[in-house]
């Protein structure tokens, strides 16, 4: 059955694009033809140590991609196809990949140890495949070096595919053990030591078990610690890759090891090779991530139900880990800046002394000021850059009451570096240190200002000249006005920035138009500072606003004009049209807001309309969602005249109600229909049909991102409040799919907290969808034609309260959609009411609760229940 | 999958450029602005209360078919109604509470019952000292809502009902505090508003109790939604008082229009200086938006009382404002229309009250109502609706049939006086004249007067007696009110005197 693929397959890699896109075709057509062969013959393909690695290693891969796909609803086909194979197939290509982890080839190994491991993924939570483990494990001490390499990898691959309920406890054990056997020293061969490490890794999460065991826990740590001491880079970094992953899911085991971890890593950051340096302080950023997450649960009263205690590691570390963490902060790489992925010892180091101020608070200041205040004034660039990154650092953890006094004295030495260092490094993190006082000590929640009526404008002054510095500087500078203006965004009808406004808007404006602001991404920070800037602005300014939203629309018709574009210049319009769509998104809303302001804009509602339409026609994802935001704000603006719009923005809608493929670009527009039938109410009537049609479409089809379903279903609510009982004519399509999501989201045990959190936002979706339908019904003739459905939606309430893992969002509108059945049923459904639970102990949880906006739906509840059984 | 160099662990930097992050918050900053929207329209929707439009939707909404014996076993009804509810306040038993707010929903819906309700029979059976007692501090939300409810009904009927509610207004002032619900703190606004309305004594006795204060505290934090503690924040500036009650009430959602439209309600009631000043502003352009657009009960009210009490209030308002050939003043009658023709009576009392002062303005104020759809609505409600509503109406149609003189006698429009008796408002008016209530009466004089001297052709006296208008005024031969019975007399002297009948 199995057929000859090499050829195939090493054209499929040829160079010659004719030869590989007619191989990839080949390839194509045998698997739609009979997909058993065509997996057999490259399982074989794989085994077959006479063919060249090339063609077996992309047998593999192509078989892999066969079992495992990204997108759900793909990845939930190929499993079905897999299963429904015929079991003999099955066996056939299982024994070619087994017997390919003694190949000498290590990628074909390697491709193996994936696939089996994919395989494996499918399989064992079906209860098929139970001897894999076991015949992986029996013959791991016997075999050659290089098998029992991939023999570990495999187990090492498989623990990454499978959920730990899945494996029983006792070929768990079996596993680690052949795993730490493998990482043990006196393991001879490196390959397999480091296979066994990186299988560590993967395997960690199944030891819970055997991290409760003292024994077998200290046994796991001491091979672990020692790995982080091998002769071999590579080992060495996935043994700490291994600590820092035990440092999050074991944080409460870790008390006995912690003095010996931290002696282990702070000479790997001192003296061991980057990458292992760099996972040493990964360490300890991730147990400030553990005891950040622990104090936040304890919430300021200890009193709280965190499973965790807080060991405060970090706290007793601290005099020696904050002089290790400054030390990497002199180790600086020329010219960072103005790289955007880089990543090195100096930045982590900084990071991690940011979380360990958040987690330790007030007390990282006087470890850390002396550090400063003897570096900040060196000849050497290295260590003002360490002095000043180690004060932007530590800002945000310790009170305003502790920070304040050295902020006020060093705000000036600040405001003078930014101007006069020579070194851009130095400038570019002044002005981040400056972006994070204003971000942490800045505002209307600050009692004592940093920004004083002295000092205002001297500020400004010197962010709006740094503007005009490196592109990395002004970037950083343009944050610093960022943060400096959203501190104003309650200031109520006088602003500080007042007399700035139109200096700071020019200033940035000028950005925006600078040769190279495409690097460093200044131009995004620019318009989104300038966004910032609008967003925080007062009535003083609003004519201002005015005047911009004129310059937007022009700099956004430029875009529009430019023709015969390289594709480089394309994306770069494309990027700057995003831009200039959620300035005007801010600017709308701004303006919007209040009513002499709003006609002032609504005279450019139309001309805002055409431009947009012609950036909807351009077709690019990233602009649709910002064309769309800003299409929502100015349907609120616009109420019910948005009606004149809607035949030519219609099609555009559809369009982004159909996008599967970018379900951002779905999900926004999802949004925007219900911004839309707010503003028109029962005009939107005419467009119903179209849209309900396409969301009914969107929940049907299994290529639907899952996020994008809440949100469609609190639109059958916007829909169904806006045109009220017309919403008659879709409740036969829309109850079902309710009734079904509902039925599914009922129950969540077992489900992770990801899961949970999902099953929350549909369920949310759901009842507001339910609210909805009864609040558009209500003192309707047709309210009867609910009823049917009454029973069903308080089963639903009844099963989620029995489930007790609703948030209090869930609470809240669940206890709604109650008092919603009751006001718009009434007497109709007294008896089913009287009869639910929802009625009497989850309203009375909700009567007690101490979420305010609990309480209110439930009172509201209540009298409309109340309302319903006494007529 | 498997990249030999992945580093699992990398984390994004903390000196990050701001444009991400910016962008991000951004968007959600959409979301959370539609979901404020949307929480917005739920909240309104849902405190759109149906007890006082159709309540029960088995009620005939024509009521003003009632037949005396509906009346009277609405009346049973009610007696027994204050019956149970009195008991239900001795009962301490099990579920007390229950029975009481019961008992209080049944009183409560039989005073929303019919266009005439039954107001003097809960009031002869013991009405006010109970509910009083209803109202008092520690009692749960629903019996204060239901209480409140039932005051707000009986402050609808007449004067001296409303006057009734004096021992109650304590109590319903000190429910609109910031410590009470937001539906209880509305009604007790709706009920004391109804009290405002009735004149210059209560007015001043709201006053004295310090009604204005809880009032403007409504405006208060509504339990964390911005907008309402965004309007709190600027209502406490004193400065920017005005301005938020005309930016909120135009921009507002419907529930937020409604609480500032209340708090209109008594700043027009109460101040003159208040009244000025908003008549200087753009309310009235506001106010008859918010007609034109809306169709909440809840909200239609305290707009419409407050466009009444500012037309009647200030005369900035009819001299400056509605000037005829002025769009607004068009668009003022309009809505007035639109709220005549509801089926509200709260609503047509309220425009035809409205509609009255306008009618009282200048010659070319009574063409433009003349000339307005209005007329012939109003000449029907003057024979088919409730005696209250008829008389504002009276007072309408009235007003278009003369108009101001240096003199000070006031001088007859005669084509406004032909038209209206064309149209058959004059039985109307008869109607008025057999009133008991002296006010109703001398209207009902006042216009067969015009009629008797203005009409061409000497045709007055005939029209009048053919709605057996002598017979009418005849009754005022030995009335106690000096003012009415001379004037009665005079007519009947002047023109059905001995020569009656004899030159016809």
């Amino acid at each position: 059955m199995a057929m000859e693929v090499t050829q195939i397959l090493l054209s499929a890699q040829s160079v010659d694009s004719t030869v590989r896109k007619h191989a990839e075709e080949n390839l194509k057509q045998f698997q739609e033809q009979n997909l058993p062969a065509f997996l057999l013959s490259l399982s074989v393909e794989l085994a077959n140590e006479e063919k060249p690695v090339d063609s077996r290693k992309l047998a593999g891969l192509v078989l892999k991609n066969a079992l495992d796909a990204k997108e759900q609803h793909r990845k939930y086909e190929f499993v079905q196809r897999w299963l429904s194979l015929d079991v003999s197939v099955k066996s056939q290509i299982k024994a070619c990949l087994l017997q390919t982890l003694s190949s000498t080839a290590i990628d074909a190994r390697s491709t193996a140890s994936q696939v089996i491991a994919k395989v494996a993924g499918i399989e064992l939570p079906q209860k098929q495949w139970p001897e894999l483990v076991g015949s992986l494990l029996s013959n791991v001490h016997q075999v050659p070096p290089h098998v029992k390499q991939a023999t570990i990898e495999t187990l090492g691959y498989l623990c990454e595919e499978v959920a730990p309920e899945v494996i029983d406890q006792d070929q768990v054990n079996k596993i680690l053990t052949a795993v730490v056997q493998g990482m043990n020293a006196n393991e001879a061969n490196i390959e397999v030591r480091l296979a066994s490490t990186r299988a560590l890794y993967n395997a960690l999460g199944f030891a819970q078990a055997n991290f409760s065991n003292d024994m077998e826990r200290d046994y796991i740590m001491r091979v672990v610690c020692e790995a982080t001491l091998s002769p071999e880079v590579k080992i060495r970094q996935a043994a700490y890759e291994c600590l820092v992953s035990i440092g999050s899911t074991y944080y409460e085991k870790l008390a006995p090891y912690i003095q010996d971890i931290f002696n282990i890593t702070s000479k790997a950051v001192r003296d061991d090779e980057e990458p292992v340096a760099l996972q040493a302080i990964e360490f300890w950023s991730s147990i400030c991530d553990e005891e950040i997450d622990i104090l936040d649960d304890y919430g300021g009263d200890f009193t709280a139900d965190s499973d965790v205690p807080c060991y405060y590691f970090i706290k007793q570390a601290l005099p020696a880990l904050v002089p290790l963490l400054l030390e990497t902060l002199l180790k600086q790489e020329e010219d960072q800046d103005q790289d955007e992925g880089a990543w090195n010892l100096a930045m982590a180091g900084g990071t991690c002394l940011g979380l360990v101020a958040r987690t330790v608070g007030d007390d990282i200041v006087p470890p850390v000021m002396p550090f400063i205040e003897e570096n900040i004034t060196k000849g050497d660039w290295r260590q003002r850059e360490a002095a000043t990154y180690a004060f932007g650092s530590i800002l945000e953890g310790p009170s305003p009451d502790k920070l304040t006094p050295i902020v006020n004295v060093a705000l000036g030495f600040m405001l003078t570096a930014l101007t006069k260092d020579p070194n851009s490094h130095v400038k570019d993190t002044t002005a981040w240190t400056l972006g994070r006082i204003f971000e942490f000590l800045h505002g209307s929640s600050v009692e004592t200002p940093i920004i004083t009526p002295a000092n205002c404008q001297q500020i400004i002054t010197v962010l709006l000249q740094s503007m005009k510095d490196a592109p990395n500087v002004a970037e950083k500078a343009c944050g610093a006005l960022y943060f400096l203006a959203q501190g104003y965004e309650d200031v109520g009808p006088t602003s500080p920035l007042t007399p700035y406004f139109q200096e700071i808007v020019q200033s940035l404006l000028n950005v925006t138009h600078r040769e190279d602001a495409g690097e460093s991404r200044l131009r995004t920070a620019a318009y989104e500072t300038l966004n910032e800037v609008v967003r925080s602005s007062t009535e003083e300014t609003a004519r201002l606003v005015v005047e911009l939203v004129q310059v937007i629309m022009t700099e956004l018709h430029k875009t529009l004009e430019a023709q015969k574009l390289s594709s480089d210049e394309r994306e770069k319009q494309t990027e700057l049209q995003g831009l200039l769509c959620g300035c005007l998104q801010v600017i709308i809303q701004k303006l919007g807001a209040s009513d002499p302001t709003k006609y002032a804009l609504l005279q450019f509602a139309d001309q805002i309309m055409n431009l947009l339409l012609r950036v909807f026609a351009c077709r690019n994802a990233t602009v649709h969602e910002e064309a769309m935001l800003s299409i929502g704000a100015l349907a609120y603006a616009t109420g019910l005249n948005f009606a004149k719009y809607m035949p030519d923005f219609y099609k555009y809608l559809e369009m982004g109600l159909q996008n599967f493929e970018e379900y951002q670009v779905c999900a926004v527009t999802v949004g925007v229909v219900g911004d839309i039938c707010r503003a028109l109410e029962d005009k939107v009537l005419a467009y119903c049909d179209g849209i309900m049609t396409q969301l009914l479409k969107d929940l049907s089809s299994n290529q639907l991102h899952r996020s994008v379903k809440p949100p469609i279903f609190s639109c059958f609510g916007d829909i169904a409040l806006a045109i009220g009982e017309n919403f008659e004519k879709y409740l036969m399509y829309a109850m079902p799919m309710l009734q079904s999501a509902a039925e599914l989201s009922a129950h969540t045990s077992g489900a992770d907290d990801e899961m949970i959190e999902y099953t929350n936002s549909l369920r949310n979706g759901i009842l507001e969808a339910y609210s909805g339908i009864f609040q558009g019904f209500k003192n309707s003739p047709k309210t009867q034609l609910l009823i049917p459905y009454a029973p069903h939606i308080l089963q639903f309430l009844d099963s989620i309260y029995i489930e007790k893992d609703m948030d209090d969002i869930v609470m809240k509108t669940a206890i709604g959609v109650l008092g919603d059945l009751a006001d718009t049923l009434g007497s109709n459904a007294g008896a089913l009411i009287r009869e639910s639970l929802s009625s009497k102990d989850f309203l009375n949880e909700c009567l007690s609760s101490d979420d305010h906006l609990i309480k209110e739906s439930a009172e509201w509840a209540r009298l409309a229940i109340n309302r319903a059984i006494s007529v | 999958m498997a990249d030999e160099n992945s580093t699992p662990h990398k984390r994004g930097p903390l000196k990050s450029s701001v444009g991400s992050a910016a962008v991000q918050r951004r968007r959600d900053h959409a979301v959370t602005v539609r979901k404020e929207r949307r929480e917005a329209l739920m909240r309104t929707k849902r405190l759109c209360r149906v007890g006082v439009s159709s309540d029960d939707a088995d009620v005939p909404v024509d009521a003003d078919m009632a037949t005396d014996e509906e009346q009277s076993v609405l009346e049973d009804q009610t007696v027994k109604s204050m019956e149970e509810l009195n008991l239900a306040i001795a009962y301490q038993g099990k579920g007390a509470m229950q029975k009481r707010v019961n008992a209080l929903r049944e009183l409560r819906r039989l005073l929303s019952k019919s266009e005439y309700p039954p107001v003097e029979a809960a009031l002869k059976a013991g009405a006010m000292p109970t509910l009083v007692q209803c109202l008092s501090f520690g009692s749960p939300d629903e019996q204060l809502l239901e209480t409140a409810w039932c005051l707000t009904n009986i402050a609808a009927g007449k004067p001296e009902e409303t006057k009734a509610l004096l021992p109650a207004l304590p109590l319903l002032i000190a429910h609109m505090g910031e410590k009470s619900s937001l539906p209880v703190a509305e009604q007790c606004a709706w009920a004391l508003g109804n009290v405002a309305g009735e004149g210059e004594e209560l007015r001043d006795v709201l006053l004295s109790q310090g009604a204005l204060q809880p009032l403007a505290r409504m405006m208060l934090p509504n339990k964390g939604s911005t907008g309402h503690a965004k309007a709190a924040t600027e209502l406490i500036r004193i400065d920017g008082v005005l301005d938020a009650i005309l930016r909120h009430l135009k921009r507002g959602d419907e529930e937020l229009a409604t609480e500032v439209a209340w708090v209109v309600v008594y700043l027009t009631a109460l101040s003159n200086v208040a009244t000025s000043m908003l008549a200087k502003s753009d309310l009235l352009q506001i106010l008859v938006d918010r007609l034109a657009s809306s169709n909440s009960l809840e909200l239609l009210i305290p707009v419409l009382r407050s466009l009444g009490n500012l037309v009647a209030g200030d005369s900035y308002v009819t001299d400056n404002v509605l000037v005829a050939g002025n769009e607004v003043t068009v668009r003022v009658i309009q809505v007035m229309i639109k709220c005549l023709s509801s089926e509200h009576r709260v609503l047509k009392k309220e425009s035809a009250w409205a509609l009255s002062n306008v009618a009282a303005g200048s010659v070319e104020h009574k063409k433009l109502i003349h000339s307005s759809g209005a007329v012939s609505i109003l000449i029907r409600l003057l024979s088919t609706s409730p005696f209250d509503i008829r008389k504002e109406v009276a007072y309408v149609l009235g007003n278009l049939c003369v108009a101001p003189s240096e003199s000070g006698r006031p001088v007859l429009i005669v084509d406004h006086l032909v038209s209206l008796v064309g149209g058959g408002c004059l039985s109307g008016f008869a109607d008025l004249v057999r009133s008991a209530d002296i006010e109703a009466a001398r209207l009902g004089l006042q216009f067969l007067e015009l009629v008797l001297r203005g009409m061409p052709n000497g045709e007055g006296p005939k029209l009048v007696e053919a709605e057996d208008g002598i017979e009418a005024m005849e009754r005022f031969q030995f009335h106690e009110n000096e003012e009415l019975r001379s004037m009665a007399n005079q007519l009947v002297d002047k023109y059905f005197g001995e020569d009656y009948g004899l030159d016809a």
